[in-house]
This record gives structure tokens, C-alpha cells and sequence, in this order.
């Protein structure tokens, strides 16, 4: 796990993915560019998380999951997640 | 009052309930079907006006074909040219027609993207990462080409649908001929592996990733460190 710097919100962002899934990268990316934090959990290094993500999505466990300050974004675009960061007020 | 999130404070609190039973349930139908509600609950969420947009039509449902498009998850079968090898120079067509010879692009930091197959998924999730961080790598100084065996009018309706803007070339014919020159070719199925190469300005091999299975992408921070070093080596 990891975090980006630096922190300029309190919103709790988490980043579920792999680090050779494409959709991962350019969400980690973009929030990366935007300077927003968040915690990256890479599925491949903590296979343990797959049963409660399996949980609350359904069964339907697609790279990158977004944990948004209690919603969850099952392999968002970076429109949409843009959207909902706008709506938490991080940007 | 909301949460903060756009969920209405009530569902927020219920979702961090919902998160907090998984345990306490034994594995069964049960909890599948649970699961699955809870799902389509969530996907109706975001469709409600959250979700992604609706975008323009018939061209975005193109676009998205990818997504339900049949998977490509082989293992690899080359492996890349050593660095400090000569990039083996090309001559192929973009999607607009125009010539591109690797000689032409001496002086500045080259990145070749060998792809399998363009509207495929994993190369329609590539290139968009690509297409992302385009500023990333004219910010050092480098050139992008992707190159797969596509058709010049394939390279060209793929680009218009999603937006792409750096070269995609035509290793149509002789079909392959510059992936196996770059030893990533894939005789069995007549398309090359997924593949990296930084080129430096002098026209040597920096670089070389033949990612392990074909719906690997490779890692974005990895290929921007190699062209940073490429750069920073020239600069």
C-alpha cells in the first residue's frame, strides 16, 4: 500500500487495482496530476481484500474499484470520478 | 444533509453498515443474492445522473465495444532486443497515409508501443493511457508511435473513435515484418506481443518490455522512468 503526497484533504479515497490494468494506471495518474491523495491497495499484493470487495460489489470485482468516502466506483472513467470528487468538494 | 459525497447522509450510514456484515454472514445463496442487490443498487446509483455521461451516440457505443469484445489474455512468447542494440529502422503508412521512418525521428527520445490488435480490449485501455499522458512524455521530449498490423483505415477509424492523437503505423505488409525485426512477433497468431521499446535520440535501444500476458498492460510509472533516463542521459 501507498500514499500520495501531499495531503490537502480528509476525504478517505482508497484505489483498488493491478498495477498492469490500464484504467488503474490512468486513474492513478489523473489523481496523481491533480494532486489529490489517496491510498492505493494493489489486488496482486492483497489478495485478502478481494472477499469483502466481492461483498459489497456484487461478485463483480473489476480493476480499479474506487472507495470514495463511502461510495464505490467499480472501474470508473476518469470523467466520472472527476465528478464525484467535484461533489465531495476535493476539487 | 448529505455526506459529503453525494449520497444522502442516511445511505452513506447504511453503506458502512452493509460493508460491515460481510463477515457475519456464512457463505451461501443467501449472500450471494444479498451481494448481487447491494451491486445493483450501486449501479443504479450511478446511473441515476452520476455515472458516466451519456456521451454522443452510436459513436461512443463504438467506442465502448471493447468492453464486451472477446478477451486476448495469452501468455507472451518473445522476449524484447537487449538495450544497446540499433533500433531496426522502418518505413510505414499512419492512419492518414503519411510516411513515418524511425530515422526521421533522430535527436529526441522515441517510445514504440507494439500493440496486438487495434479495437481489441486490452489495446483500447493502452493507447487511452497513452492518449492521458501525452503531455507526460512531449514534456520530456519524446515521441510516441504505437505500431500493430492493422490496416492504415483500421489505424484511422480507431483513432477518429477514440480520440487518439500520436501516430498509429501500419505493419500490414509485409504483414509483421517490423515486429519480428523487433523480435516481438507472435507467429502463431499473426499479431505481435505487447511490447515497449525506448529508442534514444541516436537511434540505440534504451529500453525494451514484452509485458508477461497479452492483457498486461505495461506500468506507466516504469516506461516514464526509462524515458527520464533516456532524457536525462541526452539532456
Amino acid at each position: 500500500m501507498r500514499t500520495t503526497a501531499p495531503s490537502t484533504t480528509t476525504v478517505p479515497l482508497t484505489v483498488y487495482g493491478r498495477r498492469w490494468c490500464a484504467i488503474s494506471q490512468m486513474i492513478r495518474r489523473y489523481l496523481d496530476r491533480m494532486g489529490i491523495p489517496y491510498q492505493y491497495v494493489d489486488l496482486d499484493r492483497h489478495p485478502e481484500v478481494d472477499r469483502q470487495l466481492s461483498w459489497v460489489t456484487g461478485g463483480r470485482v473489476r480493476t480499479p474499484i474506487v472507495q470514495l468516502d463511502g461510495q464505490l466506483l467499480v472501474q470508473p472513467s476518469v470523467q466520472e470520478l472527476a465528478r464525484a470528487l467535484s461533489r465531495t468538494g476535493v476539487r | 444533509m448529505g455526506a459529503g459525497n453525494g449520497l444522502p447522509r442516511a445511505i452513506h450510514d447504511l453503506e458502512q453498515e452493509f460493508a460491515g456484515l460481510a463477515d457475519e454472514i456464512p457463505e451461501s445463496p443467501e449472500k450471494r443474492a444479498i451481494s448481487l442487490l447491494h451491486g445493483i443498487v450501486m449501479e443504479m446509483w450511478r446511473s441515476l445522473g452520476h455515472g458516466p455521461g451519456g456521451g454522443d451516440g452510436r459513436l461512443a457505443d463504438v467506442a465502448e465495444l471493447y468492453r464486451t469484445a472477446p478477451p486476448m489474455e495469452a501468455p507472451a512468447v518473445s522476449e524484447p532486443l537487449a538495450p544497446g542494440s540499433e533500433a531496426p529502422d522502418f518505413a510505414l503508412l499512419d492512419g492518414s497515409g503519411h510516411t513515418v521512418r524511425l530515422s526521421d525521428l533522430r535527436g529526441r527520445p522515441v517510445v514504440l508501443v507494439f500493440y496486438p490488435l487495434d479495437w481489441s480490449p486490452g489495446c483500447s485501455q493502452q493507447l487511452d493511457l497513452y492518449q492521458q499522458e501525452l503531455d507526460e512524455f512531449r514534456r520530456r521530449g519524446a515521441e510516441l508511435v504505437a505500431i500493430s498490423v492493422d490496416s492504415l483505415y483500421s489505424h484511422g477509424a480507431w483513432a477518429a473513435v477514440r480520440g487518439l492523437t500520436f501516430p498509429l503505423l501500419a505493419d500490414f505488409h509485409p504483414k509483421g515484418e517490423v515486429a519480428r525485426a523487433y523480435s516481438v512477433w507472435r507467429d502463431r497468431d499473426g499479431f505481435s506481443d505487447r511490447a515497449l521499446y525506448v529508442v534514444d535520440p541516436d537511434g540505440t535501444i534504451r529500453y525494451g518490455h514484452v509485458t508477461p500476458y497479452l492483457h498486461h498492460v505495461p506500468d506507466i510509472y516504469e516506461l516514464l522512468e526509462a524515458v527520464d533516463q533516456v532524457a536525462g542521459v541526452h539532456a
